[in-house]
């Protein structure tokens, strides 16, 4: 019973049974579909809201903690718990489905009820990836996400989606078989000092191995999370996936899972392997910074507004894997706080550039112009959502940006003096994509006559509007939540690898030690 | 009648072989009762049907029958189930679009059940003669299967297979004279126990090889693809799901009769290229049962990778063989439903399946991620299984090569997936899949959708079975 009574749980069964449920419908009734799909996001969105009240933020111990025996031959067990970190994550993910399920009514026109299975499929392991505390189960739901996702961009995408759904899947997955390959052979260890079968995140992170072994683990389980980050030379996949992908899969590709790349970071990557995260760490903060500085470069020269805001979001967590690898309490929140950022910006970015497309098929920026004149809502929801994303001071984006920045700033000053170009270029690209698109004259007739926001629109714009506001204003709950976790985290990675076993010291020209 | 027919007859644990055996020989009543011509397929669906309810709890001990060529334990009771359950499939495959031309039905069940008879002895095998006998028990029926429709690409195939097949046989009964040469006798145990000898080590790679063959392990495969692809659909499932377990099984008994030394070095390259070739081969692979035939050539190569194991591996091997097998039967059972000539369909004809049959093309979807081993279908945890044990016993770099290939893999199982839910139907082509047909995709599909989840139960099955290798 308490599989089901068990909020986390809840989360991750209730859409993967509301995708069984939605099999069953007939797949003529577009709206029983549509509306049943809606109902049971915003379901889920509402008992994540639980998790939201019932959160102690003071503690440091994983809460709503769960520990079912799945397969005990090899001791599986069906663990959950989450600390703040996983909180925001599993929040945004709650918040963001039922915002992508709206925005698809009128997208998607295809084999409907295929499309709304899989997005909640996908919910649910999304979900299971951030509420999971052992290491198989969180493998498990990290790959099954892929086939949702596969689909999603598959099936419903744009005209190049078959090249892009197999790049996104052949990469991710090519990244992530070393990380199980390393997930055996770490628990293999465990087992041979401990005599104990367990892939339980905690008591794994508590083994003692050596820095040798360390670094090959370390090397695993950081190239599967740099594919999924992406980090500046694994990223190529990233813009293919965003541009054929339907909008709600751009948005939840954005907002959701490219934070998984980060959150393996901050709890397996780093925590199971600190000594070798940690002579690690300079050299993923500079693949972050170079991320920031190219990503950013690239977004400059695009003319397609979906492939802009694609290699932003790669810009934008170059930053956040900065402050994740400085290891310094204001950079880490910071970073914490810039993922659920970004997952709000961009994610209102991919939307409203959906709206545009629903209206006009294109995406090409010189297709626009003086939008403001027939669009004024649309133009306004757009400048927030713009300087947010170019962090605005008032934004969100501001205070996670310059959290990271001041934080980085101690550790590796070059390193963030560079980041800070880039916030530069962010701004000079952002702003001048927004001006081409909404001001200056009316240069294409087809959009003198283009509507204006719909309600249903709105409906899904203003929630995000709302917490771009409210996180740029008043930052502390969700800070505070979260920095128990970040402490536990920087802590995890300034523990000390074992010796090095005996066996292999060994003394050169029989000098006795 | 000796002592020991007796014994056999009485004892219950032997009952299946029996029930089997009864069946073959009521297939044979056609041949004189001429008004039952023509329901050959009803009657071995009828005897198997009724073997069901025989199948009891496996032996609480070990029973040697006939000095020791046949030993039943829960190993032996769980492989039974396993081939069981397999001709039972194809049985029902066979009925749902008839496989062999209407003056050959009665041989084709006929030779279905002796071949499932020779995989039940080759199973329960306790010595290596025994062992070599089932085994061309198990393939001469086959041969003649595979070229049962008399056709070109049909003879093609049972005659490759049979000359290759043949010299395999070849090796492995000169191995055996080797062997017999040498050790005071060829059951396992005493083979364990006995001398290490250069020309020991000779048959015992003679033996390998025979059985690499049947096991299709690289390079030892090359009859495979066009075996798979001219035999009928049914037999090509038959022999990737059931002839290929006698051979794993076999291997399995080889390899533990030696701790480290050059055999198991062998062993450790037999993996290794298996998993490279066969996965680099598929991907140039157009037509589907040639996909599916190199697949099972790699998929040989994951379970070799489990032998390294040891007890860990041994549950691997059990757990992997039923689900490697629902997978590969489906996916037969999907590429007999839409073949429209005698080589099966190509991959480009499944395009527009999604559309024009949903549930089809998800269960096809289904089979392909669970034989590419992507959670949370049963193929993920059963390649985990079997590479957990190998990474327990120390090798690494093994497994890492397998996870590779794996990766690797997935491109050419995404392919299918890729034709049937994003590409335009050529034509209008209208998909009929009789519904008994459908009955065993809907069974498989719920198989690996499952099995993985909810793998406890059959993977205690498999643990307990495991303890009698």
């Amino acid at each position: 019973m308490e599989f089901l009574t068990n909020p986390l749980s809840l989360l991750i069964v209730l859409p993967a049974s509301a995708a069984v449920l939605l099999l069953l419908v007939p797949p003529q009734s577009e709206n029983l579909l549509r509306r049943g799909a809606l109902f049971a996001a915003t379901l889920t969105f509402l008992v994540s809201l639980k998790l939201w009240t019932g959160f102690d933020p003071a503690s440091s111990a994983p809460q709503f903690a769960l520990d079912l025996a799945w397969l005990p031959a090899y001791g599986i067990r069906y663990a959950l718990g989450i600390d703040g970190i996983s909180l925001l994550m599993i929040m945004l993910t709650a918040f963001l489905m039922p915002v992508s399920v709206l925005a698809s009514f009128n997208y998607i026109k295809e084999s409907q009820k295929a499309y709304y299975v899989c997005l909640l499929l996908l919910e649910a392991a999304m979900i299971g990836v951030f509420a999971v505390t052992d290491l198989f189960v969180f493998y498990l739901f990290w790959e099954a996400m892929l086939i949702p996702m596969y689909f999603l961009i598959g099936v419903w995408g744009g005209p190049r989606r078959i090249y892009a759904a197999l790049k996104f899947f052949i990469y991710t997955m090519a990244g992530s078989v070393l990380m199980l390959a390393a997930i055996l052979w770490l628990v293999a260890a465990q087992h041979t000092a401990t005599g104990v079968w367990t892939f339980s995140i905690p008591a794994l992170c508590a083994g003692v191995l050596t820095a040798q072994a360390q670094t090959w683990l370390f090397a695993a389980f950081a190239l599967a999370f740099a594919v999924k980050v992406p980090l500046f030379p694994f990223h190529t996949w990233l813009p293919d996936a965003h541009v054929e992908a339907p909008t709600a899969g751009s948005v939840l590709l954005a907002g959701v899972l490219l934070k998984m790349g980060v959150y393996g970071y901050l709890r397996l990557a780093v925590p199971l392997f600190p000594q070798a995260a940690l002579a690690a760490a300079p050299w993923l903060a500079g693949l972050g910074v170079v991320g920031i500085i190219y990503g950013s470069l690239v977004a400059w020269s695009q003319r397609d507004m979906k492939k802009m805001v694609a290699y932003s979001s790669v810009a934008h967590l170059g930053t956040v894997m900065l402050g994740v690898m400085a290891f310094e309490p204001a950079a880490v929140a910071g970073a914490v706080l810039q993922m659920v950022n970004h997952g709000l910006s961009t994610g209102a970015l991919f939307l409203l550039v959906g709206v545009l497309y629903e209206r006009r098929h294109t995406r090409l920026i010189e297709d626009y112009g003086g939008l403001a004149k027939v669009m004024p809502g649309f133009a306004a929801v757009f400048m927030i959502v713009t300087l947010s994303s170019v962090g605005l001071p008032g934004l969100n984006g501001f205070i996670g940006e310059v959290l990271v920045l001041f934080g980085a700033f101690r550790v590796y000053p070059w390193l963030a003096g560079l980041a800070v170009l880039g916030v530069i270029l962010s701004a000079v690209y952002m702003l001048g994509m927004y001006q081409q698109v909404v001001f200056g004259p009316l240069r294409h007739t087809e959009n003198k006559v283009l509507a204006d926001l719909t309600p249903r629109e709105w409906l899904y714009l203003l929630p995000l509007l709302a917490f771009i506001l409210l996180i740029g204003v008043w930052p502390n709950p969700f800070l505070k939540r979260s920095m128990p976790a970040v402490a536990n985290y920087i802590n995890s990675a300034h523990r000390q690898a074992a010796p090095p076993p005996a066996e292999v010291k060994f003394s050169l020209g029989g000098e006795a030690k | 009648m000796t002592p020991e027919i007796l014994d056999f007859t009485a004892n219950s644990a032997a009952l299946p072989l029996m029930l089997l055996i009864a069946g073959l020989l009521i297939l044979l009543l056609p041949l004189f009762v001429r008004r039952l011509n023509g329901a050959q397929g009803f009657i071995a669906a009828g005897a198997l049907i009724a073997m069901a309810f025989f199948f009891r709890r496996p032996p609480a001990a070990e029973v040697a029958l006939f000095n020791g060529a046949l030993v039943l334990n829960p190993l032996s009771a769980y492989l039974w189930a396993f081939a069981t359950a397999a001709l039972g499939l194809v049985v029902l495959l066979s009925l749902a679009r008839q496989a062999a031309p209407d003056e050959s039905q009665g041989e084709y069940y006929f030779l279905l059940f002796m071949a499932a008879i020779g995989l039940m002895v080759l199973v329960a095998a306790g010595d290596l003669f025994t062992a070599f006998i089932a085994l061309e028990l198990l393939s001469l029926p086959v041969y003649a299967l595979a070229g049962i429709r008399r056709s070109k690409p049909g003879l093609e195939a049972a005659y490759k297979y049979f000359m290759l097949g043949a010299f395999g046989s070849g090796m492995t009964v000169l191995g055996i004279a080797v062997l017999n040469a040498l050790y005071p006798a060829l059951s396992f145990a005493a083979l364990k126990a006995g001398p290490a000898s250069p020309l020991a080590l000779a048959g015992f790679l003679l033996v390998i090889s025979g059985f690499a063959f049947k096991t299709a392990l690289v390079p030892f495969h090359m009859w495979v693809p066009d075996a798979y692809e001219g035999a009928p659909t049914p037999v090509a499932a038959f022999m990737g799901a059931a002839v290929k377990a006698g051979g794993v099984i076999v291997l399995w008994r080889l390899f533990h009769l030696f701790d480290g030394g050059p055999v198991i070095r062998i062993f450790w390259w037999l993996a290794a290229i298996t998993v490279t070739f066969a996965n680099l081969a598929a991907l140039a692979q157009s037509g589907l049962k040639r996909l599916l035939a190199y697949s099972s050539v790699a998929h040989a190569g994951y379970l070799a990778v489990a032998f390294f194991g040891g007890r860990q591996g041994a549950e691997a091997v059990l757990y992997y063989l039923p689900v490697y097998a629902m997978a590969t039967i489906g996916a037969f059972a999907v590429a007999a439903a839409l073949e429209t000539d005698e080589k099966g369909p190509r991959i480009e004809d499944l395009a527009g399946l999604a559309k024009a049959r949903p549930w089809l093309a998800g269960a096809m979807a289904a089979f392909m991620f669970s034989l590419a081993g992507v959670p949370p279908l049963a193929g993920f945890f059963a390649k985990f299984y079997a590479f957990a044990g190998a990474v327990n016993s120390g090798y690494t770099g093994l497994v890492v090569l397998a996870v590779i290939m794996s990766a690797v893999s997935m491109y050419y199982y995404l392919k299918v997936t890729v034709v049937m839910y994003m590409k335009p139907a050529a034509s209008e082509q209208v998909y009929e899949a009789p519904g008994l047909a459908e009955a065993v995709i809907a069974l498989m599909a719920a198989g690996v959708l499952l099995a993985g989840v909810f793998s406890k139960p059959l993977l205690a099955i498999a643990s307990n079975a495991a303890r009698y290798f």
